[in-house]
């Protein structure tokens, strides 16, 4: 714990922090471009300089580590002009081009200029100019304004885990590419324009769409997969502009996957904005009235057993709640939230949420992946998992498919079968459990929407309790990929047989009636004979077969509470009003209800937030009890399916994305390029 | 004059006889009514010169136009009548204003003899006739039915009346003298040159009568009933159009009236004002004569500010009534003292 | 005494008559006043009147949709929406000024770093209905192309106090 002195202050930092990392705990801010707290140290800007007794030039203090006794300086004549020179060093070559730059108003090196630089240039000889680079649909370059501070390089090889991009070439001649002219091939490469200090790297979708200074910022939470990333919805007028990351350490810390950060053009394609009702074959605009007088017409006289309800991926509980209670109010339970058919257990939270958390990743000393195609279905987790075994050794064990999976893992195959074999302790994945002393075992859905998946959830609790879980470790994690799921599992809407039995009663025309909440993700052919109403966003798979389509709002645009992976509950904030006719989904049902003459008991939002028994307190992790969960049965040797490749269409909003569809065509476009014989 | 038409139309029977008397009419009123729109136009054009500005200058050859211009957008607008008002009064009150302005004229000579009637108490009619003019002031005011309007009209009868009786003693001065009531015998009594005019004896009277003249005909300083800034137009708020027009033209024929009654009395009407100048006609000089009388008023509104309305009223009966009163006694006495009396015809 | 020289002076319209006098000599005065339509007087190349957006001599507009004028306008009178022109380069597709808002304060062409929205020298734009004082940007370009001369004899005749 060295303790130093700084601008005539002293403070005692952890051991191996640097003299900047002091400098902030002290309260003192120094400019910097290069340094990043969830990256390696560069050093290579030199913006951070200070002054350090006794050393005859000034330190970058990014790169210095707090020895004890030292006396720093940030605010000598000596430290300012040394900012001035590089600051000046920095702008020689970049292009007075702020006005046309998107970064332009949030700009690290236009801030910083203005607050440590002189205020005019010396330079008069002509400008470097630097080839832009093509790096595919989502990010911009301008590399002429590049000041090789190498954070997107640093983010993609410690962080995303492509080393996809470095520098050629040196000094004045020094530029960032991607290597072989590629796109940046990752899920999470949105986030060097986060880390880019200056417009070199800025969104293509965004480009020139809009000016920092005009954007109102909403706090909410991603529904693109159950990680429950935080978010920043920014807003011009009554338009989603972009999203960004909002940092929660527990969470997602400063990254969101792209499709988080770019399928917001999605909220505003393809989009239900009225109600239709669909007559002689075809969809008819209707008032919100005559859809609810349909609706009615055909509910009237149906028994509670003739009616059932799908939830879909992107619901809030909310509107799980009221789906829930209005079908009560019909006699009816049947409503299911696994669309996937996913062999959850709702009897038992520790059964279906991320026990370790999310942060826990960053403790464990052995991860094993059951059947989890992570880096598709949650790319901030597998960036989580990617940084710690990069950055401290974690081991990592996967029985399933690895074709994807950026870092070094211990690949124990694809056979499900072996699970039953790591009870008796001889397996090598048992000795590595055993050893353990915080091992994490992740199952995803791979696994579990399988016919054997209740055994499968079976075995491995059974394997936690033998080997994870401790006084205060539980090991055994769900990975779920629908930011709904776990929401709804806490609010019971499971059913026997689940969706498979709703849809073989639906085809033997047992079931009258089904109302879909945004549930996309069935084979909703089989509905043909059933009433079918659908309640959601987007013009999808769902409304095929729907005869009544109620518009309903997107996450941006209402209220909602969602469970992530974790079980932590998070909401959204409302950023801009629903599309067209569109309404919030529970007040949606709240209005059918008075029409089918089984009004629901609330009024208002906080009203119907009253009649939910939260599972925990808003943002923060809840710890579940541990019991049983799960059916013993046995396991199907039949491999676990792979990512299926569908990352960037994983749901209607990203479906009706052309960022997100842009994305899919350049990714064929490249293996098919690869595979031939061009170069 | 209309003797002078008949014989010259051949004099025979009542048909032609009324159609003497139509054309007579016609041969006032016509010049009057597009006099007025140029007393209209010069009236702006002599603000304007004050104020080193232009005035009207677009319509038609230094704009002379212009009043015709203003007439006809006039003409055009709509006529609103508001729905509180009493219609028929408020309908009627522009109608007898400007008749009551028109009918004045009757009796005024363009040269000896030469007047639609030349009755022999002509002054006296014309003071009778301007007392009426404030019925269609008042009338308006209290028709309108607006707050504006009625204290425009209330201020204008009570000024009216303040100042008639001044006029009408100052004007007892100068009818001692001449001794008769017909405006020729007033103008006659004046024969000779500019040193025979009435003017110079009677100048306290003629000054007396210049101002009363002012606030007989609403003219600044004595504008109070249509101050617009308090009043915003007084008894013509609610007026559009032709009957806002009618008040217009009233108006304007009043102050000429004045103008041209001022010319006769004080200063010798249609003779010329030195010798050798006879060869242009008399009713030019008199027409000369109500221009330059229309030009001081003009002026006067250029560069006078308005009068309060305590002040008006005390200048009127505190100033004016015993001072006319006075001049009155005294003109009578010097009448009296040298034997200047007219012998009663 | 001073009372009855006050009401000598009244009496005998002292103060009237110089009045009277004083109007007089200025009747005959030189106007001061311009023919207006017809003769103008002479304006500032400051002059801050209808806007114009400019092009540069090749026929490239400058407007880079930089939306500063936008953020500067204290009336909010400026809307501007951008995006990449097909040849990559940032563009608006909408410039609207609501001249009935514009205060006329010349921000946005202090703010502007590529002289692309200025106030011209025309103040004579008046029009019969509201809808007309809506600017759209190609009213504002057509502007810039009609004024363009003058425009630029201003900006010249100015750079030397900038």
């Amino acid at each position: 714990m060295p303790t130093l002195k700084i601008d005539g202050k002293d403070i005692t930092v952890e051991a191996g922090k640097t003299v900047l990392q002091a400098c902030e705990e002290a309260g003192i801010s120094v400019p910097r471009f290069c340094y990043h707290e969830r990256l390696s140290i560069a050093g290579n800007c030199r913006m951070c300089l200070v002054e350090m007794e006794r050393s005859p030039k000034p330190i970058a203090s990014c790169a210095m580590p707090a020895g004890e006794g030292m006396v720093i300086h940030t605010n000598t004549e000596t430290v300012k002009k040394a900012r001035e020179g590089v600051m000046e060093f920095l702008l020689i070559n970049h292009p007075l081009d702020c006005p046309i730059c998107d970064q332009g108003g949030e700009c690290d090196l236009q801030d910083q200029a203005v607050s440590f630089g002189r205020s005019r240039n010396r330079y008069d000889e002509n400008k470097r100019a630097v080839t832009d680079k093509n790096m595919g649909p989502l990010i911009d370059t301008t590399m002429t304004r590049c000041i090789h501070c190498m954070r997107c390089v640093r983010f993609s090889s410690e962080l995303a885990g492509v080393d996809d991009m470095g520098a050629l070439y040196r000094g004045e001649n020094s530029q960032i590419v991607t290597y072989l002219d590629g796109l940046l091939d990752s899920e999470m490469s949105g986030n060097v324009i986060d880390l880019c200090p200056v417009g070199a790297l800025t969104s293509k979708p965004y480009s020139f769409t809009a000016r920092s200074w005009e954007l109102t910022h909403h706090t909410s939470i991603d529904v693109m997969d159950a990680v429950g990333s935080n978010i920043s919805v920014d807003v011009r007028g009554n338009t989603v502009m972009r999203i960004n990351p909002v940092i929660n350490d527990d969470v997602n810390e400063e990254w969101i996957s792209d499709k988080t950060r770019f399928a917001y053009d999605g909220l505003t394609k393809r989009r239900l904005d009225r109600p239709y009702i669909k007559k002689k074959g075809k969809f008819v605009e209707a008032s919100w009235s005559d859809a609810f007088v349909a609706i009615q017409r055909h509910l009237r006289g149906l028994k509670g057993s003739e009616i059932a309800a799908i939830v879909g991926d992107q619901a809030d509980m909310e509107s799980m709640k009221a789906l829930k209670d209005l079908l009560a109010k019909r006699r009816s339970n049947r409503v299911e939230c696994r669309q996937d058919s996913a062999a959850h257990d709702a009897a038992n939270r520790a059964g279906y949420i991320m026990n370790s958390m999310i942060k826990g990743l960053d403790e464990a000393d052995y991860v094993l992946l059951v059947g989890a195609n992570i880096r598709c279905d949650a790319p901030v987790i597998n960036t989580r998992i990617l940084k710690n075994v990069k950055g401290r050794g974690l081991s990592v064990g996967v029985i399933g498919d690895t074709s994807e999976l950026n870092f070094r893992v211990e690949d124990h195959g694809n056979d499900p079968s072996i699970i039953t074999k790591l009870s008796n302790g001889r397996h090598a994945i048992s000795k590595k459990l055993k050893a353990a002393k915080k091992p994490m075992i992740i199952v995803g859905d791979a696994a579990l929407c399988r016919s054997d998946g209740a055994a499968i959830l079976a075995e491995l609790s059974r394997l936690a309790e033998q080997y994870c879980n401790t006084e205060d470790w539980n090991g055994f994690n769900v990975l779920h990929t629908a930011a709904s799921r776990v929401g709804g599992l806490d609010l019971g809407l499971t059913t026997e047989g689940g969706v498979e039995s709703i849809l073989v009663d639906a085809e033997a025309g047992d079931l009258k009636a089904v109302i879909l909440l945004g549930a996309d993700e069935i084979d909703t052919s089989r509905l043909a004979k059933t009433f079918t109403v659908y309640l959601g966003t987007h013009g999808d798979a769902g409304v095929s077969r729907a005869n009544v389509i109620l518009p309903a709002a997107a996450y941006t645009e209402k209220s909602g509470t969602y469970a992530n992976t974790e079980g932590r509950l998070q909401r959204t904030e409302r950023a801009v009003p629903p599309l067209g006719d569109a309404r919030e989904d529970w007040a949606i049902l709240r209005a059918l209800s008075d029409k089918l003459n089984v009004t629901l008991p609330y009024n208002n939002l906080s009203e119907l937030r009253a009649s939910i028994d939260f599972a925990g307190d808003l943002g923060v992790f809840t710890k579940a009890e541990w019991g049983d969960f799960g059916k013993s049965g046995d396991i199907d040797s039949t491999s676990f399916v792979g990512p299926d490749g569908r990352f960037y269409q994983s749901n209607p909003i990203a479906r009706a994305s052309e960022t997100m569809a842009e994305c899919v065509a350049v990714r064929c476009d490249t293996q098919q390029e690869a595979t031939g014989t061009n170069g | 004059m209309v003797e002078t038409l008949y014989s010259l139309m051949g004099g025979q029977g009542p048909v032609l006889y009324l159609a003497a008397i139509v054309l007579s009419i016609l041969a006032i009123i016509l010049p009057l009514l597009i006099g007025v729109a140029f007393a209209v136009y010069f009236d702006r054009k002599v603000w304007a010169a004050v104020q080193m500005r232009r005035g009207p200058n677009v319509v038609g050859p230094w704009g002379l136009l212009q009043s015709f211009a203003d007439g006809l957008k006039l003409f055009l607008k709509e006529t609103i009548i508001p729905s509180g008002s009493n219609k028929v009064i408020f309908i009627l009150a522009p109608m007898i204003t400007f008749t009551l302005a028109l009918i004045s004229w009757a009796v005024i000579p363009f040269e000896s003899r030469m007047a639609l009637a030349d009755l022999n108490v002509g002054i006296l009619y014309i003071l009778a006739i301007s007392s009426l003019g404030v019925y269609g002031i008042i009338m308006s005011g209290w028709a309108s039915n607006s707050r504006y309007a009625f204290l425009g009209g209330l201020r204008s009868a009570a000024q009216m009346v303040s100042y008639e009786v001044s006029i009408g003693f100052v004007l007892v001065c100068v009818l001692m003298k001449v001794g008769s009531l017909n405006m020729t015998d007033i103008v006659e009594a004046q024969q000779g040159y500019i040193w025979n005019w009435h003017f110079i004896p009677f100048l306290p009277v003629f000054v007396i009568f210049f101002i009363s003249a002012l606030a007989e005909t609403n003219r600044p300083p004595f504008d109070l009933p249509e101050a617009e800034a308090e009043l915003v137009a007084g008894y013509q708020v609610e007026y559009s159009s032709m009957a806002f027009a009618l008040f217009f033209l009233g108006e304007y024929a009043n102050i000429l009236l004045m103008s041209i009654v001022m010319a006769l009395l004080f200063f010798g009407g249609w003779y010329a004002p030195l010798p050798g100048l006879e060869f242009i006609p008399g009713t030019i000089w008199l027409l000369l004569k109500m221009v330059f009388f229309f030009w001081c008023f003009a002026m006067v509104k250029a560069f006078v500010p308005r009068y309060r309305y305590d002040q008006l009223m005390r200048l009127g009966w505190k100033v004016f009534l015993p001072l006319s009163l006075f001049l009155v006694v005294f003109y009578a006495g010097i009448l009296v003292a040298f034997d200047l009396l007219p012998t009663s015809g | 005494m001073s009372v009855i020289v006050q009401a000598a002076k009244s009496l005998i319209l002292k103060e009237f008559l110089a009045a009277f006098w004083l109007t007089t000599k200025y009747f005959f005065r030189p106007k001061v006043t311009i023919n207006y339509p017809y003769e103008k007087g002479p304006l500032s190349p400051r002059f801050r009147g209808e806007h114009a957006l400019r092009r540069y001599p090749n026929g490239e507009e400058r407007c880079i949709a930089c939306k500063l004028c936008e953020a500067i306008c204290p009336a909010q009178a400026i809307t501007i929406e951008a995006e990449p022109r097909d040849d990559g380069s940032r563009r608006t597709t909408r410039y609207d000024i609501d001249m009935t808002k514009c205060i006329y304060c010349g921000f946005c062409q202090e703010a502007c770093p590529v002289d692309a929205i200025v106030e011209g020298p025309n103040f004579e734009f008046a029009a019969e209905t509201r809808e007309e004082l809506m600017y759209d940007k190609n009213k504002l370009l057509a502007n810039g192309e009609r004024w363009e001369r003058e425009i630029a004899a201003n900006i010249a005749a100015d750079a030397p106090y900038r």
